[in-house]
């Protein structure tokens, strides 16, 4: 089973984001979207979701058009990670995760929607923060919160808005593993959009440079990687090397850029 | 337990977890039966209190008096001339009144905690949209055109009925353009307000002073004019929303939670639902206005003080914010009957000298929601 996105073209208004996007991402794998701020990252996860329409292009899982789907039943089998929860109002944590289950059940939640929420939290070491207020947790907790939410969602397609972006050192390697787990524990096909190309190398089993809404490489870490193709995309002079089997990228600055200079 | 759980020991390990599990539910639907409770308990205190307020009052008409006037009218028996003039004034003045204040309160409430919620921003209220200033407006339009005076004139009514809910029905499509964006409304309300404001002004600038004083006296929010008529009107109105609302507190608590985008991949049909459920709460507060007259504060305060007594969960919140806002009127009113007696405060002022102490109270007290 293979999330399939094939010359997707997005606009906002009149601006184009995304021209002719097409990758894919197999069940058990985690993809990670690089690429500048602006290039169209979240822009293609926001696509697959349904949260913009695309002018052109299709998605699909494993046969399904994902694009023509009812919101309802699309919500079944993707779901969403935001980069950040912001809500005015906080609920327990028990109860916002419960909300992965809104496209599943009713107003009253049934036994099984419950054991989905008990499974996810513990998986994400939430049982005992379960009646925590949201509000009181900590910005890695509520992170985590909202990625019980997507797992109680139970769905086939995994999404992540730059999940690590606000995140300290420790969190984001733990929001990393986690979603590596979750793709391939679940079978799920996971996407991820990250800045960090070191972190993504290690944790992302594919993925793909965006540069101004197009995708211009698609493979391993290994095959991306290299330093003309970095550098010209982040408009740097960049340098790659080989750390413990996982390429390392690195901006080559000149030496009268540096402090050491100064010093 | 004695012991440690023991990795190696699968079995004890999966039993262990099976009792944190059980324990964790139990406290869940603990606290779900004390939140069910509140509930049920505030609809009691609110069904208390207003028995006592029909017994305030002078006449000479207390508690007794009340209860056998209802029970003479249930049963059809009045008896003597002081009976019936005993009557007169419980089911022609005291219930209607009374009933209005609650009705009043409780839609007034339910349509600020919706629109809190829908917009996610506790600052909103269900004047947000300018409902109240156009209500204003309509209302002086009638005082003016249609020679009514108070909240129970028909041109009154009708007045403020129908440019509230053109401002609200305004507001709602040019908002559609923008994919109903919260920002989008409350701008939009705002603009709508200043005119509306602008508009009533310029009435005043012509009007003689005893519409001038009738325009200002409308705005000060009262039951004193309430009729049975408008008792029934509103209240199979709210009767009829308040469970199509409940229905919907799922979807509301996604969209107020978990914001536009993480609610449209939760499957939830965002802009669709912000229409549907602000124009619900749109016709709960124009007509609750056409009837009382501007009653600020209990649509901003009721669902704040409801939020901190029951918790966030729309599913308990949004029948807890009835109740709140429903006490917190009729409460209101008693007192303003009693405090300058035999003068009456109108409900929209005492509503306030009420509100905002109990308010401060609940928000300083506050170290966390306490469900």
């Amino acid at each position: 089973m293979t999330l399939t996105i094939d010359g997707l073209d997005v606009s906002y208004g009149s601006r184009a984001v995304l021209h002719a996007a097409t990758l894919h991402a197999p069940a058990g794998e985690l993809l990670g979207l690089l690429g500048p701020n602006g290039s169209g990252k979240s822009t293609l996860i926001k696509t697959v979701v349904g949260i913009n329409r695309p002018r052109a292009g299709t998605v699909r899982w494993h046969g399904t058009d994902l694009l023509t789907l009812p919101r309802r039943e699309l919500a079944r089998l993707v779901a969403y990670v935001p980069q950040q929860a912001d809500a005015p109002f906080s609920l327990t944590v028990f109860d916002a995760v419960m909300l992965g289950r809104t496209p599943h059940t009713g107003i009253r939640p049934r036994a099984v929607d419950v054991e989905h929420v008990e499974d996810a939290l513990r998986r994400l070491g939430l049982e005992t923060l379960a009646d925590r207020s949201v509000g009181e947790l900590s910005g890695g907790q509520a992170q985590r919160v909202l990625i019980a939410r997507a797992l109680a969602q139970d769905p086939t397609v995994l999404l992540l808005d730059e999940p690590t972006s606000a995140l300290d050192l420790r969190y984001q390697l733990e929001t990393l593993r986690l979603a590596r787990d979750v793709t391939r524990e679940h079978g799920a096909a996971g996407v991820i959009a990250i800045h960090d190309l070191n972190q993504a190398a290690r944790f992302c089993d594919k993925v793909a440079l965006l540069r101004d809404g197009r995708v211009v490489a698609h493979g391993t870490p290994q095959e991306v990687y290299s330093a003309d193709l970095i550098g010209s995309v982040y408009g740097i002079e960049a340098e790659v090397s080989d750390y413990r089997g996982f390429p390392e990228v690195r901006p080559a600055l000149a030496e009268s850029e540096l402090l050491v200079g100064a010093a | 337990m004695t012991r440690t759980a023991d990795p190696a020991a699968p079995a004890d390990v999966e039993a262990l977890r099976r009792e944190v599990d059980e324990a964790f539910r139990a406290q869940r639907a603990r606290r779900t039966r004390l939140r069910v409770a509140l509930v049920a308990g505030g609809f009691l205190l609110l069904v208390v209190s207003s028995v006592v307020a029909l017994a305030v009052g002078g006449a000479g008409v207390g508690l007794r008096e009340v209860v056998g006037a209802i029970g003479h009218w249930l049963t059809g028996s009045a008896s003597s001339p002081d009976d019936e003039r005993t009557q007169a004034i419980v089911l022609q003045l005291r219930l209607p009144r009374v009933l209005l204040a609650v009705v009043a309160g409780a839609a007034l409430s339910v349509a600020g905690v919706v629109m809190q919620g829908l917009l996610r921003n506790p600052l909103v209220s269900p004047f947000t949209l300018g409902i109240s200033p156009a209500a204003a407006f309509g209302a002086a339009l009638g005082i003016l055109f249609l020679g009514g005076a108070g909240t129970a004139s028909p041109g009154v009514v009708a007045g403020a009925l129908v440019t509230s809910l053109a401002c609200a029905g305004l507001i709602l499509a040019l908002s559609t353009l923008k994919k109903m964006e919260p920002t989008t409304l409350i701008l939009l309300g705002m603009a709508l307000t200043q005119l509306f404001v602008a508009l009533t002004a310029a009435l005043q600038y012509v009007a003689d002073e005893q519409a001038i004083a009738a325009i200002v006296r409308w705005t000060f929010g009262t039951v004193n004019g309430a009729t049975w008529p408008q008792v029934a009107v509103l209240a199979a109105l709210v009767a009829a929303l308040l469970p199509v609302l409940v229905s919907r507190s799922g979807t509301l608590n996604a969209i107020a939670f978990a914001g536009d985008d993480a609610a449209r991949a939760l499957g939830v049909h965002v802009s669709r639902t912000r229409f549907g459920l602000i124009a619900v709460s749109v016709v709960l507060t124009a007509v609750t206005v056409s009837f009382t007259g501007v009653i600020g504060f209990v649509g901003l305060v009721g669902p704040h003080i409801a939020r901190l007594v029951i918790g966030a969960d729309h599913r308990f919140l949004v029948p807890f914010s009835a109740v709140s806002g429903g006490l917190l009127v009729v409460v209101a009113d008693t007192l303003g009957r009693v405090v300058l007696y035999p003068a009456v405060v109108p409900v929209g002022i005492v509503v306030a000298f009420v509100g905002a102490p109990l308010f401060l109270n609940l928000v300083l007290a506050r170290k966390r929601s306490f469900l």
